[in-house]
């Protein structure tokens, strides 16, 4: 036997080799980066005739290379200041915004979905109000608070809490009943109810909230911004089109989208730590 | 202060959205004794886990309540866990945190370390070492189970409620959990509470088994007691001589509730030919001796007299026929002897329902068979019996009869109490349906039995037994099949039951006509009826009668009586003997007013007007002291007289019996 197991291959037949991996990679690869140069292609042809308003993308580069795109850090006057520091500005007042709405939001969402006579209360009062676009909360914030910079953070909070309130009251009115029903004949306590059975019941649906939430906060950050003015992206933007700088707002737009997309994908992975397997 | 468990007169009702109601549960009335292992069974729909949830206090009745050792049940508590169907385990939490948390909650009391102990002690218990620190989603759904027992187990209940436990299990997996589950609570004596719609896994784990009926309004339809001993084992409790009785009976039980569902509405009377009722449901019994019931069936007589809508019913067992006779599901049926007595005197408990028969349909047609080893040991007769069971005195040997108050119950025991052997302690009887006992012979779980034809001759063409006595050898023209009506029945249709009595009359006649039985040997034969070899049925009924044991076949021309020799008299003197032996062996007491009970349920009257409007004699026997084969005299004068000068009987209660009034039957 022991010629068996010395003759045997040490490899793992079953392990892909790293030239089928890198194949996997293109193969998925590939078709977006195709997408991308074909986008950017047809661009370029409707924007390359002699009438056209808005710059190609060559033009966009060409227009932004320096200073904004090399150098993002530039710190210079007021709101003079390099791309990184507007978005991290923005970002700072989305992150103060959604993290209220993100406690304001679970423990009412607890509240309306633990109480039917809460619920009852409440919930039309929320209906009403989530319709409300997020620009229009903005001249009463800023009427309310006499400032731009809570203004703009009071309406990425009024903008997120909703999809976390509702959310998180169906995740609670939905805890299966089989778990109820465990809790009941355990005889659980409430604190014990709340921290065992209720919370990791209802994360999967705060997530859900959470993340529909981060996409309408930072929509609405860029909005609130182009109205209140200060250092931030959105300020940014429509600053650069007063200036007429069109290939700067078109940067600025695909930053937007960008940090966007990044952030979504980071709500998506703390659920993943958090969420239970199954 | 017995019961552990009282359900006491629980009704559940669910409001519906059209602003009606729906009665889930009605009078549901049981209880449970401590230790006990109760399944509660019934097809989906019936209320079983709706009962469950009241139990466990998941749900509020709307009517009555439910007692725990002498306390309401308000809420839901870990004095009585619940074994969910679908695990109820929490997803977030590996096996032993989702025991512990169970554990820390209940047992507060104890130190952590005991507790700790107890988690692990109990994940060793269901063999889950290995899985302890996998998340329920790791597991397979039989793991998952067994955490579910393990968690529940490991508070200690008072009580374990498994609502369907095993139900989405594979068929190995079941199995050994059941298996488990049998040793775990015959160790730690838990009384449990099992909702299952699995018949085997019920006769299997239970001590008892409650039947409900269909929603809505269910009730309790029936009760099965489960006689196996613990500790239980699963191939012990499947080779039990009762086993595929009791197996047949709760089938039966559950296909009743499935025809009900389908039928719903009970066909109303329709009235005609001048007479109240022609629809008639009639039982019978796959036997040579349901010939009356087929002939007038199937040759027109149930037509000629007016019933021109007549169903036979073919049930499996005489139990069958008792409950549908008793429930009003049969109009009438074929009875053994006994059985109107005995059903009206309310045999094992139940309340007596008054059960009357107007004719006899048959007499003779029944032999004792024992199996062949029996004869390889050399026995040939009643005294080498006594000597086979007085040589292996360490084995128990069963025999069977079809029910406790048919003749073959009865003469089988005045049979072996002739020669001195007790047939409760020196021998064990149990009760099996006769389509049953050529197979359950065959397995080897009974030594003989006693039923009628074609099942003897069946036993003896297959070699597995031999005849050692016959209804000849005994009691020349015992009364032996009659007919049954509920007396309700027979007062509310008057001339309808008169019509039957006339029907099976001309019957019968019919089928003592020697030319006719070849016709109605294979009419028998169908598989609608009997449905058995032609040449089974034709033993005794035609052709010589060969006993199995190397003796040439004899021709007994009176081994199955239809008509001759007065043989559809309903005699008195017959029913008082029937209720000497039901009081001598325990089954129903004597009824010290004989006369008013023998009056009732032997209804003469009846049998004489059918006589004479079909010109028939309207004779009954000589009132006098008959002798069966032992020389015992019997004197229908002097009943107790007789039972108290037999020796082997049993202890003798007489009682008056008042059918109109039954006393109020509190269940023990």
């Amino acid at each position: 036997m022991a010629t068996n197991i010395s003759t045997r291959p040490r490899s793992n037949p079953y392990a892909p080799n790293w030239g089928s991996k890198i194949i996997k990679a293109l193969t998925n690869f590939v078709p977006t980066l195709v997408a991308i140069v074909v986008f950017l292609l047809i661009w370029q042809l409707l924007c390359s005739g002699p009438n056209a308003t808005l710059p190609g993308p060559i033009q966009v580069l060409q227009d932004t290379w320096d200073p904004l795109i090399i150098d993002p850090f530039f710190q210079g006057d007021g709101t003079d200041q390099g791309l990184f520091w507007q978005l991290a500005a923005s970002l700072k007042r989305v992150a103060i915004g959604y993290f209220l709405a993100a406690i304001v939001g679970i423990a009412l969402g607890i509240l309306v979905g633990v109480s039917t006579i809460m619920f009852r209360a409440l919930d039309p009062i929320f209906q009403v109000l989530r319709t409300i676009p997020p620009l229009a909360w903005l001249p009463i914030s800023l009427a309310a608070m006499r400032d731009a910079q809570p203004a703009a953070i009071f309406v990425i909070f009024i903008t997120a809490i909703w999809p976390i309130i509702i959310n998180t009251g169906v995740g609670v009115q939905n805890i299966p009943q089989d778990y109820n029903n465990v809790a009941k004949v355990l005889q659980l306590s409430k604190p014990k109810y709340f921290v065992k059975v209720l919370l990791p019941a209802t994360v999967p649906y705060i997530f859900t909230g959470l993340k529909i939430a981060i996409g309408l906060s930072w929509l609405a950050i860029v909005a609130a911004e182009m109205l209140t003015g200060g250092v931030g992206i959105g300020f940014f933007i429509w600053d650069a089109y007063n200036s007429g700088a069109i290939s700067e707002v078109i940067l600025a737009i695909l930053y937007v989208g960008l940090v966007g997309l990044l952030l979504d994908k980071l709500i998506t992975f703390i659920g993943k730590l958090v969420l239970p397997e199954d | 202060m017995t019961a552990f468990v009282v359900i006491d007169h629980v009704d559940q009702v669910f409001p519906l959205p059209n602003g009606q109601s729906y009665i889930a549960l009605k009078n549901i009335n049981l209880e449970i004794r401590k230790g006990e292992f109760v399944s509660l069974l019934g097809h989906s729909g019936c209320g079983k886990s709706t009962l469950l949830n009241i139990i466990a206090g998941l749900a509020q009745p709307a009517a009555g309540g439910v007692l725990l050792e002498g306390r309401q049940v308000t809420k839901p508590g870990p004095d009585r866990m619940v074994v969910f169907q679908n695990y109820s385990l929490l997803p977030w939490l590996t096996v032993r945190q989702n025991i512990a948390l169970a554990v820390d909650e209940v047992m507060k009391h104890l130190p952590a370390q005991e507790r700790r102990d107890i988690v692990e002690q109990h994940i060793d218990m269901v063999k889950l070492r290995q899985a302890a620190d996998k998340t329920p989603g790791k597991l397979s759904g039989g793991m998952k189970q067994r955490v579910s027992i393990a968690r529940a187990l490991a508070i200690r209940p008072k009580l374990l409620l498994l609502d369907e436990p095993f139900g989405a299990l594979d068929a190995l997996t079941r199995s050994g959990l059941q298996d488990q589950l049998i040793q775990i609570a015959q160790e730690h004596h838990l009384t449990c509470i099992m909702v299952t719609h699995d018949v085997d896994e019920a006769l299997l784990l239970s001590d008892r088994i409650v039947m409900l009926t269909n929603g809505p309004e269910s009730y309790i339809g029936q009760i099965i007691d489960v006689p196996f001993e613990r500790p239980r084992e699963r191939m012990a409790v499947v080779n039990h001589p009762n086993y595929y009785a009791l197996r047949s009976e709760i089938v039966y039980f559950l296909n009743q509730q499935k025809k009900a569902k389908q039928r719903k509405v009970k066909q109303a009377a329709i009235a005609r030919n001048g007479l109240e009722k022609i629809n008639l449901e009639i039982g019978f019994v796959p036997l040579t001796d349901c010939a009356p019931l087929v002939v007038a069936k199937e040759m027109g007589f149930f037509q000629k007299h007016g019933l021109e809508e007549v169903t036979l019913s073919r049930e499996p067992s005489w139990k069958a026929i008792a409950e549908g006779v008793t429930s009003k599901r049969l109009d009438a049926a074929q009875m053994v002897a006994g059985m109107p007595l005995a059903l009206t005197l309310g045999m094992g408990g139940k309340v007596p329902t008054p059960v009357v028969t107007g004719v006899v349909l048959s007499r003779n047609g029944n032999a004792i068979t024992l199996s062949k080893r029996l004869y390889d040991e050399g026995v040939r007769n009643l005294a080498d019996l006594k000597g086979a069971l007085a040589a292996a005195p360490d084995r128990v040997h069963t025999m069977a009869t079809v029910h406790p108050a048919s003749m073959h119950n009865l003469i089988l025991r005045y049979w072996l109490a002739s020669a001195d052997i007790d047939p409760d302690q020196d021998m064990h009887l149990t009760v099996i349906p006769p389509p049953q006992m050529v197979a359950t012979l065959k397995a080897g779980n009974i030594d003989g039995f006693c039923a009628g034809e074609p099942w003897n001759t069946h036993a003896i063409k297959e070699n597995i037994g031999f005849v050692i006595a016959h209804d000849l050898d005994l009691w020349i023209g015992h009364p032996e099949k009659v007919l049954g009506v509920r007396e309700d029945w027979a007062n509310q249709y008057p001339q309808t039951h008169l019509a039957l009595v006339k029907a099976l009359l001309e019957a019968c006649e019919y089928c003592d006509d020697r030319r006719n039985r070849p016709q109605i040997a294979e009419l028998l034969a169908k598989p609608e009826y009997v449905g058995a070899e032609l040449e089974y049925i034709r033993a005794g009924f035609l052709d010589p009668y060969d006993r199995g044991d190397g003796k040439p076949p004899e021709q007994l021309l009176r081994f199955n009586q239809f008509h001759i020799d007065i043989t559809n008299c309903p005699s008195r003197a017959e029913g008082l003997w029937i209720l000497t032996q039901l009081a001598r062996w325990g089954i129903t007491p004597f009824p010290r007013n004989w006369i008013e009970i023998l009056d009732r349920v032997r209804r003469m009257d009846v049998y004489g007007e059918a006589a004479r409007q079909l010109d028939f004699p309207d004779l009954e026997p000589n009132r006098e002291p008959f002798a069966l084969f032992d020389g015992t005299v019997f004197d229908p004068d002097d009943p107790i007289g007789y039972l108290n000068s037999l020796r082997i009987k049993r202890e003798i209660r007489i009682e008056e019996i008042d059918i109109d009034h039954p006393a109020i039957v509190v269940a023990a």
